[in-house]
């Protein structure tokens, strides 16, 4: 198929176009996560992190360091790679603030944990942190 | 009534089945707007991608940039390559843009005749295969947008300034790609009578179909003819055809279809194939047919345990702990230590034990093509794997992307939707490799009884034993854990 040639005006149209495409492109960038009333800390058991059975243990607090209590809290761990099982979980209370989920990974390598959370208040918590060099199961 | 005094009846040979011969597809081929149609909605998708993977989430698996890049386009690109064509090329979204562009920008200069070779293609090919290991291309939508947004600047600056079809011919890594994989399609776009070609006298098929202006004084290009300089009577093969169909259209006598072959005959024969010249002194598509094979192995030993421990040996024992050049030295290896050894150790046996009458660096550039085969079934094997355990991904990915414009009417994503499970898939990932397997095995086979009739076995042996060497390694690696990591080296 060949195309009819365009007019000067409508090349420099097309220009002005690609041009501001191409900066608009250029200047943007993913935006960061805002910053949150709350603070989470994690660990995972064992270390270093196999595949297999997992425990994600974390603590929410509030801005003023106290522990955010009776939140209801699911637990996503997902692959960097695209097309691979999620594994999903329910985070149990097991202290004030403190809460915990057991994932089963079945892959080795880098994951990330995403934790959707509903709080007391009715506010939306979303967390996202990595969990990476995940290793092969160990032989016994 | 005696029956030996009837003369036997040659029964002639029943025609190839001819694609654009079936009802509505053929029809739909020859529309002369099919190109454009098949391209829009690729061109659509690839700017949602571009979008999604600069604005959408930065996680790949809920991203369509990366979910549609890495499973879904590379698992259909290699199985439609398998069961049909090089189909891909055809509705190219690349080439929508460039052909819009040149509305804007008149390409004035040819393509220089020192680069009219695939060394350029074979350097970006090798250059893809190792930024996607460094910057683990599979874990970053906005990288993965910045790739589709390069590779549309890429075409079009380059046929921007060059006329023809340069990009796909001597740049594009996609497009090579294709072409090698493409020997191995089973629908090839041929002649369908070479004596209606011997009475053509316009030769509109690489010269295009030509009017004259309204004034008289010049021909205008009505329908282009072959922009890679295939001259289809002389057209071998699928390699450099990007089945654009132009050839069929600028046709005057409707003599080109896209026609059934045996896959993989044309690595067999090596006659000069129009803009190809002979395969077998095209050291520069040997070298594109090396990486093709290799680099298939090479892609997949990224994606398992083994590297890991590979990668920290080595950043160990040379004291290095930047990943760029322990990769580098990867890649050196796979992609040029061991081809060159096994290549050259299996063609001097060739030609001591088997006694091939060629040159030592002639023999390894003819049954290097052998290796193909094998190749394509290590890239099916591992981008199957992706496109079947994640199957249906798209489905959560496209309802999230939906659910964050505002619109509800996809419903809540299935996170859970993934694919088929990775012990069906691993069958059909040996199946692939088998088959791969058995093609290079008579390729191979069959160059070396056209080289040495007598003693074809003692040619044979040496290439088999390589086919049976890279075979074992693609088994081997199939089987190794999976491991995807966006940091190799743990130091």
């Amino acid at each position: 198929m060949i195309f009819r040639p365009l007019s000067t005006w409508q090349r420099r149209l097309f220009l002005a176009v690609a041009v501001t495409a191409v900066l608009l492109g250029v200047a943007c960038r993913q935006k960061a996560d805002p910053v949150s009333e709350f603070t989470v800390e994690r660990e995972f058991t064992p270390l270093p992190v196999q595949v297999g059975p997992v425990r994600v243990t974390f603590t929410v607090r509030d801005r003023a360091s106290k522990p955010v209590e009776d939140a209801h809290i699911s637990v996503e761990a997902d692959m960097s790679h695209a097309g691979m099982s999620p594994v999903f979980a329910e985070a149990k209370e097991i202290q004030p603030g403190r809460y915990q989920a057991d994932l089963a990974l079945g892959m080795a390598g880098d994951w990330v944990i995403l934790l959707h959370g509903t709080l007391a208040s009715g506010e939306k918590l979303e967390r996202q942190f990595d969990m990476k060099g995940v290793q092969p199961r160990a032989l016994n | 009534m005696n029956s030996s005094s009837i003369p036997p009846v040659e029964s002639p040979e029943p025609p190839p089945f001819d694609l654009l011969r079936v009802p509505v597809v053929g029809p739909l081929f020859r529309w002369r707007y099919a190109r454009p149609v098949l391209q829009v909605p690729l061109l659509i998708v690839s700017v949602i991608m571009i979008l999604h993977g600069l604005f959408g989430p930065s996680l790949a698996p809920k991203n369509l940039a990366t979910t549609l890049s890495w499973l879904h386009f590379r698992g259909v690109l290699v199985l439609v390559l398998l069961c049909a064509g090089n189909f891909f090329c055809l509705a190219c979204p690349f080439m929508l843009v460039r052909q819009m562009a040149r509305r804007v920008f008149t390409p004035r200069f040819n393509w220089p005749r020192a680069l009219r070779n695939k060394w350029i293609s074979v350097a970006l090919f090798v250059l893809i295969l190792f930024t996607y290991e460094l910057f683990d291309l599979w874990s970053s939508p906005w990288w993965t947008a910045w790739l589709i947004i390069g590779y549309f600047l890429s075409v079009l600056v380059v046929d921007g300034f060059f006329k023809h079809a340069s990009f796909c011919k001597f740049v594009c890594p996609i497009g090579q790609f294709n072409f090698v994989a493409s020997t191995l399609s089973p629908l090839e776009v041929k002649v369908r009578d070479q004596v209606v070609c011997t009475s053509c006298v316009t030769k509109d098929c690489i010269r295009g179909r030509r009017e004259a202006s309204a004034d008289r004084t010049s021909e205008l290009v009505v329908i282009r003819g072959c922009e890679l300089a295939l001259f289809q009577p002389r057209k071998v093969g699928n390699m450099d055809c990007t089945f654009c169909l132009d050839c069929v259209h600028a046709c005057p006598h409707d003599n080109i279809g896209i026609l059934s072959r045996m896959p993989g005959t044309e690595l067999l024969t090596d006659p000069l194939r129009s803009g190809i010249g002979y395969f077998s002194k095209r050291k520069d598509l040997a070298a594109l047919a090396i990486v093709f094979t290799f680099g298939a192995l090479l892609n997949a030993f990224g994606m398992v345990s083994p590297v890991y421990a590979v990668e920290n040996w080595l950043g160990k024992m040379l004291h290095v702990s930047l990943e760029a050049p322990v990769l580098g030295l990867i890649f050196i290896f796979f992609l040029v230590v061991e081809p060159v050894l096994l290549l050259l150790v299996a063609g001097w046996l060739a030609i001591t034990w088997g006694g091939v009458r060629r040159s030592l660096l002639s023999t390894v550039v003819r049954y290097t093509y052998g290796l193909v085969p094998l190749g394509f079934g290590m890239w099916l094997a591992h981008y199957g794997f992706h496109f079947l355990t994640g199957l249906y991904t798209i489905i959560p990915v496209t309802q999230s992307a939906v659910a964050s414009l505002g619109h509800a009417f996809l419903g809540q994503p299935r996170w859970t939707l993934t694919g088929l499970s990775a012990n069906v898939v691993q069958v059909v990932e040996i199946g692939f490799l088998l088959l791969g397997f058995a093609g290079s095995l008579a390729v191979t086979h069959g160059l070396a009884e056209e080289d040495s009739p007598a003693g074809s076995l003692r040619v044979f042996i040496p290439w088999a034993t390589v086919c049976a060497v890279l075979w074992v390694a693609s088994m081997w690696l199939i089987f190794q854990p999976m491991e995807m990591r966006a940091t190799l080296m743990s130091g």
